[in-house]
């Protein structure tokens, strides 16, 4: 009953605060243009896969026409392109381009999708370097700074909000003198503030929730009603974490000015600084191999390849003895040697992304183990790991791809070596990349931790404020 | 109300009752009871314990020792139900700004436990509070204290508490609207309610109250029937009292 009624008189308050209706106004139209902006990258990122397997399609039936023709007695179109060539047909003209489809909520996080790549050209010649071409790693800074979508909104803009209209919950009633009317009635001030807040975060959370489910529903991102709920549970246990931390302020008496600043101070801190904090000691303390170095590396191994193709040839068959059937060692063709230079040059490059990875290791392990401390970072982690543009994904579908330039190089090197010539009928043969999108349980079981840690934030601020409200008395 | 053997509980009852702010004792072993249709005015300086010991019965501050006891409930640890029982109208009665008298009253006596009253009748409340009819729905930023005042002779009117807590509630009114208020106090007086009203006006507490106590330091130094005296007596043994130790009025 004493519920109803505060939330009755909340209404009220609100319908008769302009200001505050200003406000929410101008966060539902920043709500709304951040959904668009989502909504604007995913339609690019469609029409890109599209345009890829158009792409894929397009590229083997040229092929396909030019080998047909060829074996009809016509002239390659090009000494260089001759598609009956292995090293042509599974080479950078005949890529095929393997592609990972938009995450099922990119609509409302971009997340890691305009940083990492989301297809890459499978060829012979892959190697290390096409995965570092585009090769931002993960870390709180970038994890930060992105298109202004609903994730941003939500872990930057979201607590800003809910401070605004929670700062001054209980002060504002004692600076006006209505808590000592209030408290008079039968009510506790734990029920006072609890509704008052509750209000607050439906009103919020509720036009978060709302705008999301329109855009998920517009995208078609209630296929993953998994994901779904994962977002909207995340969203929620954020919010409240500011609300009730507004609370537990609110408790300790102190002026609504003096609440703001501290409110303001933990977003700078809990959302700016600590995530900036800890990417900057992460990049100290485990600095990534210059860039350039790994250019310089790799240009350094593939002169010396070049130079030594004969000697690179003859170790590679012996490294590879079940690909030298069919090669003359005493007299190996140009695509031979070529290939002995290219797969040197790939092991060089192995070797200097291995120590690249193990410092990106290093820094995400350092990262992963602060990321406790700033419920935004939580939220984030969450919220790109529902909407399937989290670094999680994008790793899985690199490996993906790993293994599919693995399948590409075994279907052509063996006939790169022997020299063998490619005909049409080989086309139906060519490997293709089925992608496998992770399993539900598999992001229910990653978002676990993060959300679990912002429910454990959560819980901590909520007993400092049920501890301060059970103190409030009218005469404060 | 409940009834003892050996009569009416009183409704407002103070048992040894004492509050410490630190080192100082703001309400010394207050004994004190208050019977239905009793009005109780409490006397005394700046910091002689009066808001302090309303404030005990309001459970706005917990006692140091002692008990406070509304309709024979301990209200340490009977904080709602004593709620239920008492109105309280502050020195300053704040309200919402942005809200009329009205909507505040309807707020404060749905929260008082009246339900969701008709408009009308809560119309006719603030009327009979001495607000006039065309200015209940007007925003309380443009109401003046004394209608804020009634706006809060209201709620407790809307609520049918058993006990009304006054604290100089007359403090800054005309004299027109003090005695609107007097003549408030004195009709709940006679449906049965047990007032108690702290104030510093010698005179208003000899007219409307029935009897008078006069605390000093914290401690209750005297009770008076105000039916026994007149406003020269009442006047004369408040100011032995303040200058008994060399105090101020």
């Amino acid at each position: 009953m004493a519920a109803r009624t505060i939330l009755r008189n909340e209404w009220r308050l609100l319908m008769a605060d302009r200001p505050l209706k200003i406000v929410l106004g101008l966060f539902v139209i920043l709500l709304g243009y951040a959904l668009t902006n989502g909504v604007l990258w995913l339609r690019f990122q469609e029409r890109t896969v599209e345009a890829t397997r158009t792409g894929n399609a397009e590229r083997i039936h040229a092929f396909e026409q030019e080998l047909e023709a060829i074996e009809n007695g016509a002239e390659p179109s090009s000494p260089f392109a001759d598609p009956r060539s292995p090293l042509v047909l599974g080479g950078p003209s005949g890529s095929h381009t393997a592609v990972l489809e938009p995450g099922p909520l990119t609509a409302l996080a971009v997340g890691q999708s305009d940083l990492l790549p989301y297809y890459y050209d499978v060829n012979v010649y892959t190697n290390e370097s096409s995965f570092q071409q585009n090769g931002e790693v993960e870390n709180p800074l970038n994890l930060m700074v992105g298109r202004f979508d609903l994730a941003f909104v939500v872990v930057y803009l979201l607590p800003l909000l809910v401070l605004a209209l929670s700062f001054n919950v209980l002060s504002e009633e004692r600076e006006q003198g209505t808590l000592a009317l209030t408290l008079s009635q039968p009510v506790s001030a734990r029920t006072v503030v609890t509704v008052k807040l509750a209000f607050r975060a439906l009103l919020v959370a509720g036009m978060v929730l709302a705008v999301s489910l329109l855009g998920a529903t517009a995208t078609g991102g209630f296929g993953s009603p998994g994901r779904v709920l994962l977002w909207s549970a995340t969203i929620v246990t954020y919010a409240l974490f500011w609300f009730v931390l507004a609370a537990w302020v609110n408790t300790l008496r102190r002026s609504s000015a003096w609440n703001a600043t501290v409110l303001v101070g933990a977003w700078l801190v809990l959302v700016v600084v600590l995530p900036a904090a800890i990417n900057a000691a992460a990049s100290l303390l485990h600095p990534l191999p210059s860039r350039v170095e790994m250019i310089t590396a790799q240009r350094e191994a593939s002169n010396d390849a070049v130079n030594r193709r004969s000697e690179l040839l003859a170790r590679y068959l012996e490294d590879h003895p079940e690909m030298a059937e069919g090669v003359v060692a005493d007299e190996p063709g140009l695509g031979a040697l070529s290939w002995a230079a290219t797969d040197a040059v790939n092991r060089r490059l192995e070797e200097v992304t291995a120590e690249h990875d193990a410092r990106r290791d290093e820094q995400i392990a350092l990262v992963r183990r602060y990321r406790f401390l700033s419920p935004a970072i939580l939220a984030q982690e969450a919220l790109l790991d529902a909407a399937g543009t989290g670094d999680a994904r994008f790793a899985d579908f690199q490996f993906q791809v790993r293994t599919f330039a693995e399948q590409w190089r075994e279907f052509f090197v063996p006939a790169i070596l022997a020299g063998e010539q490619m005909s049409a009928r080989v086309l139906h043969d060519l490997p293709r990349f089925r992608p496998r999108d992770e399993e539900p349980t598999e992001v229910a079981r990653r978002a676990t931790v993060p959300l679990a840690a912002l429910g454990g934030l959560l819980v901590l601020v909520s007993a400092g404020a049920g501890i301060g409200l059970g103190r409030v008395r009218g005469a404060d | 109300m409940t009834e003892s053997p050996t009569g009416p509980t009183p409704l407002l009852e103070a048992r040894g009752l004492s509050k410490d702010y630190g080192d100082t004792r703001a309400v010394d072993s207050l004994d004190l009871t208050i019977a239905p249709g009793e009005v109780y005015c409490l006397l005394g300086p700046n910091g002689a314990g009066k808001t302090t010991t309303i404030n005990l019965f309001l459970g706005f501050v917990a006692p140091s020792a002692g008990q406070a006891l509304v309709d024979g409930l301990n209200v340490s640890t009977h904080d709602r139900e004593t709620k239920r029982r008492l109105a309280y109208i502050p020195e300053q009665v704040m309200l919402y700004r942005n809200l009329s008298g009205l909507e505040n009253l309807e707020y404060f006596a749905a929260l008082g436990g009246q339900g969701a009253l008709d408009r009308n009748r809560l119309t006719e409340i603030l009327v009979e509070a001495g607000l006039e009819r065309e200015t209940v729905g007007r925003r309380v930023s443009a109401y003046s204290k004394g209608m804020r005042q009634k706006v809060g002779i209201a709620i407790a009117m809307a609520k049918e508490a058993d006990a009304l807590l006054l604290d100089e509630p007359t403090s800054g009114l005309d004299p027109k609207a003090s005695n609107e208020f007097s003549a408030l106090v004195e009709r709940l007086r006679g449906r049965g309610v047990a007032v108690l009203m702290a104030t510093h006006d010698l005179f208003r507490a000899k007219d409307t109250g029935t009897r008078v106590g006069i605390m000093r330091y914290g401690r209750l130094v005297t009770e008076l029937s105000t039916a026994e005296i007149g406003h020269a007596d009442l006047e004369r043994i408040y100011l032995e009292h303040m200058q008994a130790n060399g105090g101020s009025p």
